[in-house]
């Protein structure tokens, strides 16, 4: 596509941390690197893997002569935490109004499926043509 | 001008940009649309309050026990444009209960604030503040605090593709760098302390998200690939678990719709619009030259009835 603009600091953090709490098993440089989009510099997720594992972020493990990387464990645990309790109440505090929190997508009509459906065919369709 | 047209005039401004808010945050460029229209309806509710707040203190002030109290002269304010004893009943009454709803409200997002950056603090900030939480519902939220974070559910990184979960990232890092949560505040506190700014709040919001729609598709330099990131994201949350389907009521969110979020992706990039932007200022700037004007009279008139005061004396 046309060009891409310069990635904020922390982007490609929350990228990989990203790519890393689905995956389900610890992946490579290069798996990482494959799942994120092609523009990158293999030197520069392998900077990110490493300072992310030095924050404590991830937990590496050594397979051969290369590292595979996973979450560390208790950021997968906050699903049923306290913490995740009260970010609950206050998603629900702003239901009917405009609250602290912005959600991604917030505010669905019963009709509205029908017309993301028509978004996605219509930007996957010029996706296919573009490619071809 | 008469001292009644310049305390009618911020109701007027108030009513005319609830009338127009909505149609003006969706052709303005969002970035715009979310400080104009913010700065238009704090300054508007602001100067609907002083001005109520006037007219009801003009009627009070000729009751001669008040006079005396105040040592001014009843007569002298009995002389000259009058605010009519009735406007002035109803003026005060309603600046009353509005001073009321405002501050609830005002405690309220308060509150609301103070909460959201103490769970910043509790959450373990493991990599450009992005916090994953494990549940089948798809969810994706800016979180503000002194270092916001950006919370996401497996299940909504699960629905979208790799390049589709970047616009949702640099979505919800506009959020927090732009201080979005801010304006929303001033937003649902001007409408609280104001009714006919409802629409203009909801505006807002419905901007704010636009902003930060746009901001991500800058950033990944592909606006379709946005568009495509929400229609997913929106189909995901329909199909979620049934109890925590995000439908809402006609009413609720058709400001924030996500459909006309997405369309607005697949058209381009929004104009200037630099004569409406110029025309909301000038509304802003007159509005606040009212309030001026009418402290500076009000001030005057009293004065003038405190020196008639001795006279009687």
């Amino acid at each position: 596509m046309s060009t891409r603009a310069t990635r904020p600091r922390g982007a490609l953090e929350r990228q990989v941390l990203a790519c890393l709490a689905i995956a389900d098993h610890p992946l490579s440089v290069g798996e990482v690197l494959a799942d994120l989009d092609g523009d990158l510099a293999y030197t520069t997720v392998m900077t990110t893997l490493t300072r992310l594992h030095s924050k404590g972020a991830l937990v590496r493990e050594q397979v051969g002569r290369a590292y595979t990387y996973a979450v560390a464990g208790d950021a997968r645990a906050m699903g049923s935490s306290v913490t995740a309790q009260r970010m609950r109440r206050l998603l629900e505090a702003g239901d009917d109004r405009a609250g602290v929190l912005t959600r991604f997508v917030a505010g669905l009509r019963p009709e509205d499926e029908q017309l993301l459906t028509d978004v996605l065919a219509a930007t996957e369709h010029t996706e296919h043509t573009e490619q071809r | 001008m008469s001292i009644n047209a310049l305390l009618l005039w911020p109701l007027i401004t108030s009513a005319v940009l609830g009338l127009t808010g909505p149609r003006l945050g969706r052709a303005l460029p969002p970035a715009v649309a979310v400080r104009l229209l913010t700065t238009a309806a704090l300054i508007s509710a602001l100067a609907t309050g002083f001005a109520l707040a006037v007219a009801a203190f003009a009627v009070l002030a000729r009751v001669p026990f008040v006079g005396a109290l105040g040592h001014w002269s009843i007569a002298a304010l009995d002389s000259g444009p009058r605010v009519p004893a009735v406007a002035g009943v109803l003026a005060g009454a309603a600046v009353t209960a509005l001073i009321v709803a405002a501050a609830v409200r005002a405690v309220r997002g308060g509150r609301e604030l103070v909460t959201a950056a103490l769970i910043c603090r509790d959450l373990d900030d493991a990599g450009g503040g992005l916090v994953v939480i494990v549940d089948e519902h798809p969810d994706a939220y800016a979180l503000p605090g002194i270092r916001g974070r950006i919370v996401v559910s497996t299940a909504m990184l699960h629905a979208l593709s790799s390049d589709e979960r970047r616009v949702l990232l640099a979505h919800e890092a506009a959020h927090l760098a732009r201080g979005h949560h801010l304006y929303l505040q001033v937003a649902e506190l001007s409408a609280a302390a104001n009714p006919l700014l409802r629409p203009v709040a909801r505006a807002i919001a419905a901007a704010v998200e636009r902003e930060a729609d746009e901001i991500a598709a800058a950033e990944v330099g592909d606006r379709r690939l946005a568009a495509r990131a929400l229609a997913r994201a929106g189909l995901a949350r329909t199909s979620g678990p049934a109890h925590r389907r995000a439908l809402v009521g006609a009413l609720g969110g058709a400001d924030r719709n996500v459909v006309a979020r997405a369309h607005a992706l697949l058209a381009p990039p929004p104009p200037h619009r630099r004569f409406l932007a110029a025309s909301l200022t000038a509304m802003i700037l007159v509005t606040s030259a009212v309030s001026l004007t009418t402290a500076k009279q009000t001030e005057r008139r009293f004065e003038a009835a405190q020196a008639g005061y001795t006279r009687h004396a």
